[in-house]
């Protein structure tokens, strides 16, 4: 009696062509001969890209970085959880500022900062080390695997403790204390008792590191390439930018190697954490568990818990910030304060392509989270309201994209816009983006569905509100945190999007990160930094802005 | 205003099982009185409730509220919840979290476009009414428990509706409040001249605040009739057990007593009230509660007396709760808490005739 438009249909629909369709391109066009035709249909791209004599390297190099890269930040997410929900260290502020922040600073700044410090000829900090000790020769390398394994693991620390963190938190401390009361130390009862309960949801926060460093572009690319190591991500990216022909049905071969592991991982992530719900109790009464008091080592700790956060959100906003000021790469010196000068700025607002950039990623983040998050609200809506055989498709089909490399997807969108008029514009990097990011913005807006509990919508319509009426009173307001939170997702991510730009983005749609990348390809680092600075304002603005404004519009509720 | 419901039929799917949550009701609901909804769950109370209120759509039927129809298949008549002015006070409470009091209650009224003053004043009599003065701008989520219940039934009743349904509304309270709110219900309701429709699994909650229950299982409406009828006279054996401890014993009608008959059963001849006119030769169970059973001395010349051990003994403060073998037979009683008694003892129980009725087996 109550007619509903095919709502579940629909989306299937549109997420179906957006997860589904790059996937298919890239399969066919790895199977395909030239670029652009499909016709006869060959295996000899898949016989040219695993014979190379280079490949098994590539492949040592991804897994040495991946597992690398897992191991630095899932143990650092540890150590940060266990003393945050677990001791009494002061300024626990810290850790909530250290979760979130870092995920603002696009990854190819963090990664370009550390160049900055730590490059052999002329990195800030080594040449300060040899300055100071005398030393001929620079002390690091960041042009190396563990450069890149210390650059990539930085950057993953903040999901891997996302993850960790709020399993730690609901880990119910009744089987700590009665490990305690069983006679067993503290350290003892860490290892026996409390690791192994939580040994799924670290698994699991492992898993969604190597998925996320497999992915990586930014890294490889700004610190691999210039030490001559390449990795998957990088090597696909060399099969399609240099040479006079690129190869896309080559990349698609290597490509599609990258694809089956990171689908196979993400399934397992998600076993693991629907097993690692499973493993910890959630308490209902507001329990609080005892805390370990550090006595003597709390200061220390604590100091290691300040210069972490120092590391990865002062350190490098201050590199960039006197990098866009000094004419070229010099240590901090009273000469260096006084050749300081805001050349550098006005050049790249003078640069057509720089502020043509500019205007892409700002309109592609406003656009394209606002776009996103619309689709995110009905799809959110189908997978935890509707519930049916056909939600679970949706579901599945909306949390592929969740394991998508982004140069690897893509190449495959690559074989699908050639076809269309939409190839080299910005609508193919809008189409792109929200169908790699949009597990983002389904996931807060599911996690504020499951909170409107039927009741209160069902409430609205006995007391007398209309469906319409109960949308724009009831639903939409208690919405708005998640629609904000995911907005903001999208828009920052938008902004400062790499991996899937540096294949997409053509003249004439260049973006932010595409023309940082550019800057750094030809060493020039004043131009850089100060571009890098303008990125980091933008998304900083769009956050700040997209916070009030939600609060704003909660408020109106409550007013009234 | 009454409620007609008339062969009103729901199913599920599940799992590629049909699931018969309401079958074939045919149900009135008499004017401004509290009518109860009670049975084990998933009888089908609360999908009868919903479908009243107009939240799920029955497969055959019809409902009428106040002789308007409100839901008919065959008539193609289907009044959407926000139409049928109703007030309901769910389960969960459902008060919207990012609202204050003020805005939660005056809702029903703010959409039906009241002015502004009339709103201000009608809320605050309705507040006052539930208790709940000076609570207008307390936003909804610094509410205690038994607040947001208060919350829930003000905004139920700002707008004067002639029909209040009741979802289970105190089973999320703990049980000293529980049993304060449900005697203030109760004053609310016979203060309000409503009809109210109240759903709950808790006998004692029925028994407590209802003119009439009506006693549902598996989809069926079993038996209708005051708490007391109920309690003492049920019709059904089904009811009988389910709305107090009940100790059931078979038997056969024997021979007839002025209203009362008497059984041959297993521990030996049993009198009781013969309200269903059984005759002799019926099978027939007998339905004594605890409560009625007393110790008796040995020289007592009562009816119904019987000698037994006592097999467990369990102190609750307010009494012995006992088990009692006569023969082969275990019959529960409850014992004064002051008697002078153990595990083992040999003692003699007894209940009065006019205290246990005979239900056809």
């Amino acid at each position: 009696m109550l007619k509903k438009p095919p709502l579940t249909p629909t989306l299937i629909v549109i997420v179906g062509f957006l997860t589904v369709c790059p996937v298919v391109m890239l399969v066919l066009g790895s199977f395909s001969r030239g670029f652009g035709t499909f016709g006869r249909f060959t295996v000899e791209k898949y016989v040219a890209a695993y014979t190379d004599p280079a490949f098994a390297g590539i492949l040592v190099n991804t897994a040495i970085f991946t597992l690398g890269s897992a191991l630095v930040a899932t143990a650092l997410a540890l150590f940060l959880a266990y003393v945050n929900t677990r001791t009494n260290i002061p300024g626990k502020f810290l850790f909530g500022v250290i979760s979130i922040i870092p995920m603002m600073i696009p990854h190819i700044l963090f990664a370009v900062s550390w160049v900055l410090l730590l490059n052999p000829s002329n990195g800030i900090l080594n040449r300060w080390l040899m300055e100071g000790f005398g030393l001929s020769k620079a002390l690091f390398n960041i042009y190396s695997l563990p450069g890149m394994i210390l650059v990539e693991g930085l950057l993953d620390l903040p999901i891997a403790y996302l993850i960790i963190a709020p399993a730690m938190r609901s880990f119910d401390v009744a089987l700590e204390e009665s490990s305690k009361v069983c006679g067993a130390s503290n350290l003892r009862t860490l290892t026996r008792v409390t690791l192994p309960v939580l040994r799924p949801a670290i698994l699991a926060a492992a898993i969604l590191v190597v998925v996320r460093s497999l992915a990586s572009f930014a890294v490889p690319s700004v610190i691999g390439i210039p030490g001559r190591i390449y990795v998957l991500s990088t090597h696909i990216y060399r099969v399609i930018s240099t040479g006079f022909s690129a190869d896309y049905g080559k990349a698609s071969a290597i490509g599609m190697s990258a694809l089956a592991a990171s689908i196979l991982l993400i399934y397992l992530y998600r076993y693991l954490t629907a097993e690692s719900s499973r493993y910890v109790t959630i308490s209902s009464r507001g329990f609080k568990p005892t805390l370990i008091d550090l006595k003597r080592s709390k200061y220390p700790l604590f100091a290691v818990v300040g210069l972490l956060s120092c590391v990865l959100i002062v350190l490098p906003v201050v590199v960039l910030f006197y990098t866009s000021l000094v004419p070229y790469a010099m240590v901090p010196s009273a000469r260096a304060f006084s050749l300081m000068s805001w050349k550098n700025w006005s050049e790249v607002l003078r640069d057509p392509i720089s502020l043509l950039a500019l205007r892409n990623s700002v309109t592609l983040g406003l656009v394209g989270a606002t776009l996103g998050i619309i689709l995110s609200i009905f799809v959110a809506y189908v997978i935890v309201k509707v519930r049916t055989r056909a939600s679970g498709i949706l579901e599945s089909l909306s949390f592929l994209s969740f394991s998508f490399p982004g140069i690897v997807i893509g190449v495959g969108f690559m074989w699908f816009f050639v076809r269309t008029p939409l190839y080299a514009t910005i609508w193919a990097l809008l189409i792109g983006y929200i169908a790699t990011y949009l597990p983002y913005g389904i996931r807060p807006l599911s996690s504020a569905f499951v909170q409107i509990h039927s009741h209160l919508e069902e409430s609205s319509r006995v007391c007398g509100g209309s469906p319409f009426y109960t949308m724009r009173r009831i639903i939409i307001p208690l919405l708005i945190p998640g629609i904000v939170s995911g907005w903001i997702l999208m828009a920052t991510m938008f902004v400062r999007e790499l991996t899937l730009s540096v294949v997409l983005s053509r003249p004439g749609s260049e973006v932010l990160a595409v023309q940082i990348l550019r800057f750094s390809e030809d060493g020039l680092w004043g131009k850089l930094s100060a571009l890098g600075m303008i990125m980091i304002f933008i998304s900083t603005s769009l956050v700040v802005i997209a916070s009030l404004l939600g609060r704003k519009l909660t408020q109106m509720e409550t007013v009234q | 205003m009454e409620i007609r419901i008339d062969g009103l039929t729901k199913s599920y799917h599940s799992e590629g099982k049909e699931i018969r949550a309401l079958d074939r009701v045919d149900l009135t609901i008499p004017a401004n009185r509290i009518f109860t909804l009670l049975g084990p769950s998933g009888c089908g109370k609360t999908t009868l409730l919903r479908c009243i209120v107009g939240l799920e759509t029955p497969d055959a039927g019809e409902i009428a509220i106040g002789g308007e129809i409100v839901w008919s298949r065959e008539k193609k008549i289907f009044v959407p919840p926000e139409k049928r002015g109703l007030g309901m006070v769910f389960q969960t409470y459902a008060i919207w979290p990012h609202m204050n009091v003020f805005n939660n209650v005056a809702y029903p009224l703010q959409n039906r476009g009241v002015a502004k003053a009339e709103i201000r004043s009608r809320v605050a009599r309705t507040l006052q009414f539930v208790q709940m003065e000076g609570f207008e701008n307390r936003p909804a989520t610094k509410l205690s428990g038994g607040q947001q219940q208060r919350v829930a039934l003000a905004r139920a009743l700002v707008a004067e509706p002639k029909v209040i349904l009741f979802d289970e509304p105190l089973s999320n309270l703990d049980a000293k409040l529980r049993e304060e709110t449900r005697k203030e219900l109760r004053r609310f309701l016979s203060e309000l001249q409503i009809t109210a429709v109240y759903v709950t699994h808790d006998r004692v909650e029925a028994l407590a605040l209802s003119d009439e229950i009506a006693v549902m299982r598996e989809g069926r409406i079993v038996e209708i009739g005051a708490p007391k009828k109920i309690y003492f006279n049920a019709d059904h054996r089904f009811v009988a057990d389910f709305i107090g401890r009940a100790n059931l014993i078979p038997g056969k009608v024997t021979a007839l007593e002025n209203g009362h008959a008497v059984i041959a059963s297993e521990i030996g001849p049993i009198l009781g009230r013969n309200s269903h006119g059984l005759v002799p030769g019926d099978e027939a169970m007998l339905c004594v509660r605890p409560e009625f059973m007393w110790l008796a001395g040995e020289k007592d010349k009562a009816r119904n007396l019987f000698r037994g051990r006592v097999e467990t003994l369990v102190f609750i403060g307010e009494a012995y709760e006992g088990e009692i073998r006569v023969g082969d037979r275990l019959l529960t009683t409850t014992i004064t808490p002051t008697a002078d008694l153990a595990e083992g003892d040999e003692i003699h129980i007894s209940f009065d005739p006019d205290h246990c009725f005979l239900l056809s087996a």
